[in-house]
């Protein structure tokens, strides 16, 4: 199916323009008057040296109105993060949306045993050959913790089964600079040198500033390291309201784009120009028990509005949509993620991540929620292309030339059009009754479920032998794993 | 005397008012003993009863927790030698390499409001800093929260640390966080694991038989 129309117009906004404002106005006083803490005593100095307001006694640096402006003016309003093959190329800040899956978390609902347990680097495996056969999915995250890896060449290992699974634009957190340091030589060797890494950044990287408003000194070493390789990024806030954020959705948003700016801002100080995404995960407590409430529709409300706040700066959104709160792909993580997908998408959020395979509040995956929150997100982007009105589509001949009491299964129209006008989804269940009682009562879950087995047998390396004998020789640490066979899934 | 006026405020969580009417009960000539019983326990009676129903959320019995610490810091000169006392001291902290505490905020909240003295270390707390903090303070239970599953060994190490300096036995330990499960508690020698705040509190009076 063809991608929505760039300039489709958006319907229906979470704010007026007056409300918008006052949010980013507030967003940055927030900056001015307070700053972010930046741990770093180094990263201080450059961000004085560049106008920067650093107090002298703490670790805040203030971002008076005029720095943020010439800061924000640095960064590029459009973003390619790019696949190995230029037909998987992603150009962000041109009015397409763009899903792909999220992570890093640390369970997986078994398909087999439908239970939970520890995620290992097979799955991430696993996951990017999902991903990879799953067209409505843009680009793959990492999705787990490998459980199963020491921590010395973890990034080196993670992504190498990501990159060797999906030729789609990889993206991942790195724990540590020589983590993004590992990253960076592995994607280095495969493009074949760190210029045609920058000049084609096929991997990009998850930061995060802690709400509220800190940036660690771990996440400055990795964002200088990357942002000065040309390594995309983001460094996405993710506020929760009631709790690491003011309790109403307003102030939640001040506090987000205070986050989310001023990363960017910093971010460009040191690097004028480095390609960044402004980015968003916040969220909502439910303040009865103090539970996460992720998939609550003010979480979806708040990822929604949060787009039209990236986009008054011009700046391109790596936003958030598919959360739930269930721990089993059920009617609630249905309910809960096709809310969030229709805002943040109908907001027109340039990439949106989490989208696919989440479970359990953000904690977990499963692989054939992969399958169904694809199924979802089809009709989601069949929803962004809108009522097509042509006069081909009025169809006013057919309708005459068929007249009272006929049908149209024959007509050429029929056959013309019926490929482009209708989504169909591969698993949903459309049947008669009786006909599915005799099929064993299938469900999209079960059908799903199913699927995955098929998907996941359908696996082949995405590098190429001799790229892989060039890496094997080059990074002895990659480790080899079985991922088909005798595996739970 | 009544303190159906100060028990209604601490429902409320009026901090000030609240420890405004303590000091003029005091003035008035009450019994501190009283004052505590009748006034600030049977608040926070109500307060525990009505959070188990849902009519109260966990930021307003909080509130109540903190009023009644404040009630409770002027009450203490009034108390004898040992009369007042607490149920014991929490060393908290989030572990190595970890630096979210959320979580832990949470937890050190809601069991200083029930009664515990809390020694919070912050994040990124090392085994040796547990270990000092436990012979400093007499800590007798150690709370280790972890957000993130690569930090979670930090724990066990721990652990480790307070065994080898000799406080295992005189300790207990409850751990918490996202990741964290009940099978992860026994498999490190924890001695129990919490799933939320609240039963970090119900878990904390199991341990120390409070």
């Amino acid at each position: 199916m063809p991608l929505p129309a760039p300039d489709m117009p958006i319907s229906d906004p979470l704010l007026t323009m007056e409300q918008l404002a006052a949010i980013d106005a507030a967003g940055r006083e927030i900056l001015e008057r307070t700053g972010l803490r930046i741990s770093d005593p180094m990263v201080r100095r450059r961000l004085a040296d560049s106008g920067a307001t650093v107090d002298s006694t703490g670790e805040t640096v203030r971002m008076p109105h005029d720095w943020l402006k010439t800061r924000l003016a640095d960064a590029p309003r459009q973003i390619t993060l790019c696949g190995r093959d230029p037909d998987k190329d992603l150009v962000l800040g041109g009015g397409r949306v763009h899903f792909g899956n999220g992570g890093r978390v640390f369970q997986i609902l078994e398909t087999a045993t439908r239970r939970m347990r520890p995620t290992v680097l097979a799955d991430i495996a696993r996951a990017a050959c999902l991903v990879d056969q799953l067209p409505h999915l843009q680009f793959f995250i990492i999705p787990c913790q490998a459980h199963d890896l020491p921590a010395a060449h973890y990034h080196l290992n993670d992504f190498f089964q990501a990159f060797n699974n999906t030729a789609k634009h990889v993206m991942g957190g790195c724990d540590t600079v020589s983590g993004a340091r590992q990253m960076h030589a592995l994607a280095a060797a495969i493009a074949g040198d760190a210029e045609k890494l920058r000049q084609r950044p096929f991997v990009s990287v998850i930061t995060n500033p802690i709400s509220p408003l800190t940036l660690d000194a771990g996440t400055l070493a990795i964002i200088d390291f990357c942002a000065g390789r040309g390594v995309p990024l983001t460094c996405a806030p993710a506020p929760m309201a009631g709790a690491t954020a003011p309790v109403t959705l307003a102030g939640t948003l001040v506090q987000l784009h205070a986050e989310a700016l001023g990363a960017v801002a910093v971010i460009q100080a040191l690097h004028p120009g480095a390609p960044v995404l402004y980015g968003a995960v916040p969220s909502t407590m439910d303040l009865r028990r103090m539970n996460l409430a992720i998939g609550s529709v003010e979480t979806a409300m708040l990822n929604g509005a949060a787009v039209a706040l990236a986009h008054r700066h011009q700046l391109p959104i790596y936003a958030s949509a598919g959360l739930t709160d269930a721990k089993v792909p059920d009617a609630q993580a249905g309910g809960e993620k096709m809310l969030s997908y229709l805002l943040v998408a109908r907001a027109g959020a340039d990439y949106i991540h989490l989208a696919a395979g989440m479970l359990d509040s953000g904690n977990a995956i499963a692989f054939e929620q992969f399958l169904i929150d694809h199924e979802m997100i089809g009709m989601i982007q069949r929803l962004r292309q809108g009522i097509d009105v042509t006069p081909a589509t009025l169809a006013v001949e057919e309708i005459v030339a068929t007249g009272p009491g006929g049908n149209y299964v024959l007509a050429d129209h029929t056959v013309n059009h019926m490929m482009t006008q209708h989504f169909y989804p591969q698993h949903s269940v459309r049947m008669p009754y009786d006909l599915w009682t005799r099929e064993g009562e299938p469900t999209l879950v079960s059908r799903s479920r199913d699927q995955v087995r098929t998907m996941l047998a359908n696996r082949r390396d995405r590098l190429d032998a001799v790229c892989r004998n060039q890496i094997d020789k080059q990074f002895p640490e990659i480790r080899h794993i079985e991922i088909e066979e005798n595996q739970r899934t | 005397m009544s303190f159906e006026t100060l028990s209604q405020t601490v429902i409320k969580g009026d901090m000030q008012a609240a420890a405004e009417l303590t000091r003029k009960a005091l003035d008035d000539g009450a019994d501190a003993q009283q004052i505590l019983d009748q006034g600030l326990i049977a608040a926070m009676d109500v307060v525990g009863r009505k959070f188990a129903e849902g009519a109260m959320f966990v930021p307003q019995m909080l509130r109540s927790a903190k009023t009644m610490q404040q009630c409770v810091e002027v009450l203490k000169p009034h108390f004898q030698g040992a009369g007042m006392t607490t149920k014991g001291t929490i060393i908290l902290g989030t572990v190595k390499g970890d630096l979210h505490d959320i979580g832990k905020n949470l937890v050190a909240m809601m069991l200083e409001g029930a009664g515990f003295r809390i020694v919070d270390l912050g994040v990124d707390v090392s085994p040796a800093a547990f270990v000092e903090a436990v012979a400093k303070e007499n800590g007798q239970i150690v709370g280790m929260s972890a957000l993130l599953s690569t930090t979670m060994p930090a724990m066990a190490e721990t652990i480790t640390a307070l065994t080898t300096a000799g406080h295992r036995e005189t300790v207990k330990i409850m751990i918490g966080g996202a990741p964290v499960t009940a099978d992860y508690a026994t498999s490190v020698g924890a001695d129990c694991y919490a799933p939320d705040a609240g039963s970090a509190v119900t878990e904390a009076k199991r341990l120390l038989d409070v």
